[in-house]
């Protein structure tokens, strides 16, 4: 795939470079450096080939600005990155948004945070930032936003645009799950157009990467996604990891294996009873909760914490499992197997249940493509990728284990396809606790102080709600010189305005909880 | 006003039956902020279950609450809609600060920082702290204790008795 992509975009484009990268050492196969004038006809390239446009961001190198685009494919493992270089003072490029639809999204977040102008772009305006800053944020120098500008990221009000009745979801609303806004256009009783409006917990995430040492950074993975803590901690650490080339002691890899497992258990669970709630049946909450408590005694013996994990080391574990975390677990397998059966009686057979979610935010596979949707989201459109099967990393190459997929795409999948995944992630762990072998749980020699080589690193896990990707760019400090997270609730909020359109407004909660989406994590 | 046509009854009794209504049954307005807001649940939620306390009945809207659990990170964005919120509450009403994002800004302080508002109490007056990040279940239930307390002038339970 790599080979045949290379040629093809040769083909096409006579007088490209086009640079083939270490995939281990950098995690995408292929670099291009483009001039703005051919980013358009490049990512038409790859779209029609089905690439999907993974992420988009910006670093500021003083000297220039770059935007770097990733793309890839679902289908198998190829990964290109596309960068071009802006001029710092003046930096404008061509939007994407025209043919992948995500790029809209990450447009207006490298637009107020770079001051990076999109030509064609049809809505820059604020999305994470309150009106009150004055500069760009990810900027290494301070530098004012003009005036002209200012207006223009200011002018968001959807009330002055016409007068038809806008409803405002949140920020404070039960079933947003915490500080999402959405602005609503209704049309009597249906939505006419979705406005998601975030940044109401934007904690500067990606600023705070660039003050801190590798080290200082690892708790505030945790408290991204903090019901995927778990995840991310991995994510992150492996991410390092790659990039200084630290080995992993086969134990501590089948520990996080588990510990990762058991987590994604949990979020699912809590995915489950909030989304019940949202649909105004309460008692499944409880049942949920009764079931998280319990996965939450094993890890907390180990982990030390209930919530926000920050279990994983540098090449390692921050302590060894015991005799106890392995007869707790089992039990926990033993326990949740016999739920499962409760589940389907209390929620997937009910008939309430399955009336409010069939049919409803259907997602096609194209357009999951267009916004690079991912996760149990992707699955339940039909595209049955998974990271963990994809790209392994830790102990999961040696893992057998099946991904569920679903036909319809519509929230009842979503449902459908967590019970599964939560049945696979036993299975997961079964293994793992099978073969957990003996040895040192952390490398001997862990580094006190990180040094990475110079380069820059894309690396993607999967999380409980889709794909995580952390692009690393080292300078060979003890401090990455940009770190950006591209989260899968972002994605997967993306898609939401087209679902909801002309929906019923009831229906526009049911939409919103199949996403399962984490705030915080959005804002970052 | 005279002296002599104050009305001859004292409230004080009154005012203490009230504030023990008061202390047994506060409704928390629904208002999760951030991974805080996860533990709060966990305290709603069987096992720890706050509805021994009378303070289970979350409200979504503020206007039947009269305590704010603030659970999170506040940010410039948010400040305006926690103030507009809390004016909201009917009085008398309490605030409780949990975890440490809500008390002093907690992880997210350093220099430089533009969108955090380091503590609520710059915004709304904070009764109780409830210090942890996230803080356990039992300590938010101690939070409200301590906001028993305060309100009635008793504790609820005997404090823990030391025996060593
Ligand atoms: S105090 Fe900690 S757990 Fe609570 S909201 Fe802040 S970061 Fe999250």
């Amino acid at each position: 795939m790599v080979d045949k992509t290379k040629a093809e975009l040769q083909a096409a484009f006579a007088d490209l470079t086009i640079i083939e990268e270490s995939y281990p050492q950098c995690g995408y196969h292929l670099s291009v450096d483009l001039k703005a004038k051919d980013i358009l006809e490049v990512a038409g390239f790859f779209d029609e080939r089905h690439f999907y446009l993974a992420v988009e961001l910006g670093v500021d190198y003083k000297d220039y600005l770059e935007l770097v685009y990733i793309f890839s494919i679902h289908s198998s493992l190829c990964k290109v990155k596309v960068t071009l270089k802006l001029d710092p003072s003046q930096p404008a490029a061509p939007t994407l948004s025209k043919i992948y639809a995500c790029a809209y999204w990450y447009e207006r977040e490298i637009h107020e945070f770079y001051g990076v102008r999109f030509e064609g772009h049809p809505g820059l305006t604020y999305l994470f930032l309150h009106d009150g800053i004055d500069f760009y944020p990810l900027r290494k120098e301070k530098i004012p936003v003009s005036e002209k500008d200012r207006q223009e990221l200011n002018s968001y009000s959807p009330a002055l645009r016409d007068d038809s009745l806008f409803i405002n979801m949140g920020p404070q609303h039960p079933s947003t799950h915490g500080v999402l806004r959405v602005v609503l256009k209704m049309d009597g009783e249906y939505i006419e157009d979705a406005y998601p409006v975030l940044g109401y917990l934007h904690r500067m995430q990606e600023k705070m990467a660039e003050n801190r040492s590798y080290y200082q950074f690892l708790p505030n993975t945790g408290r991204m996604d903090y019901l995927g803590a778990m995840s991310f901690n991995l994510g992150y650490v492996t991410a390092v990891e790659r990039l200084a080339g630290i080995d992993v002691p086969a134990r501590a890899h089948y520990v996080r294996v588990i510990a990762t497992e058991l987590n994604r258990i949990c979020s699912h669970l809590l995915w489950i009873g909030a989304y019940l709630a949202d649909l105004g049946g309460l008692s499944p909450f409880l049942y949920a909760f009764d079931d998280r408590e319990n996965i939450q005694d094993v890890l907390e013996a180990v982990t030390g914490s209930r919530l926000t994990y920050c279990y994983f080391r540098f090449g390692g574990l921050y302590n060894d499992v015991d005799d106890a975390f392995i007869l707790g677990t089992k039990a926990v397998i033993a326990r949740m197997r016999g739920r499962f059966a409760l589940y389907e009686k209390l929620v997937g057979g009910n008939v309430i249940f399955i009336n409010r979610t069939r049919g409803i935010g259907v997602i096609e596979k194209e357009r999951a493509r267009k916004y690079a949707v991912c996760g149990p989201v992707l699955r339940g459109a039909g595209i049955g990728m998974d990271l963990r099967k994809k790209e392994p990393y830790a102990a999961y190459p040696e893992i057998d284990f099946e991904v569920p997929i679903g036909t319809n795409g519509d929230a009842l999948d979503m449902y459908h396809i967590r019970i599964k995944e939560m049945e696979t992630s036993l299975n997961i762990i079964e293994q793992a606790i099978e073969r957990l072998p003996d040895g040192p749980f952390i490398v001997e020699k862990a580094p006190k102080k990180l040094k990475p080589r110079k380069g820059d690193l894309y690396h993607v896990v999967e999380t409980p709600r889709g794909e995580l990707g952390i692009y690393i760019v080292s300078d060979e400090s003890d401090k990455p010189y940009r770190m950006k997270w591209r989260v899968p609730s972002f994605s997967n909020l993306m898609i939401f305005p087209e679902l909801a359109k002309g929906n019923l407004l009831s229906d526009a909660v049911a939409i919103l909880g199949s996403l399962d989406l984490v705030i915080p994590e959005i804002d970052r | 006003m005279e002296k002599e046509n104050l009305p001859p009854v004292s409230f004080a009794v009154l005012d203490k039956v009230l504030d023990l209504a008061r202390a047994n049954s506060l409704w928390p307005v629904t208002f999760g902020l951030a991974c805080c807001a996860i533990e709060m649940m966990s305290a709603a939620m069987a096992r720890f279950d706050i509805d021994r306390f009378g303070a289970g009945v979350f409200r979504p809207s503020p206007r039947q609450a009269d305590l704010m659990i603030v659970s999170g990170t506040v940010t410039k964005k948010m400040a305006p809609v926690l103030v507009t919120l809390y004016d909201q509450m009917p009085s008398p009403k309490w605030v409780i600060a949990m975890g440490n994002c809500a008390i002093s800004g907690g992880p997210f302080v350093f220099e430089g920082q533009y969108n955090l508002i380091e503590g609520v109490d710059k915004l709304v007056p904070v009764d109780v702290y409830v210090p942890g990040c996230p803080p356990r279940p039992e300590g938010l239930l101690e939070g409200f204790l301590k906001l028993e307390e305060k309100i009635t002038g008793k504790r609820r339970f005997p404090g823990p008795v030391e025996r060593w």
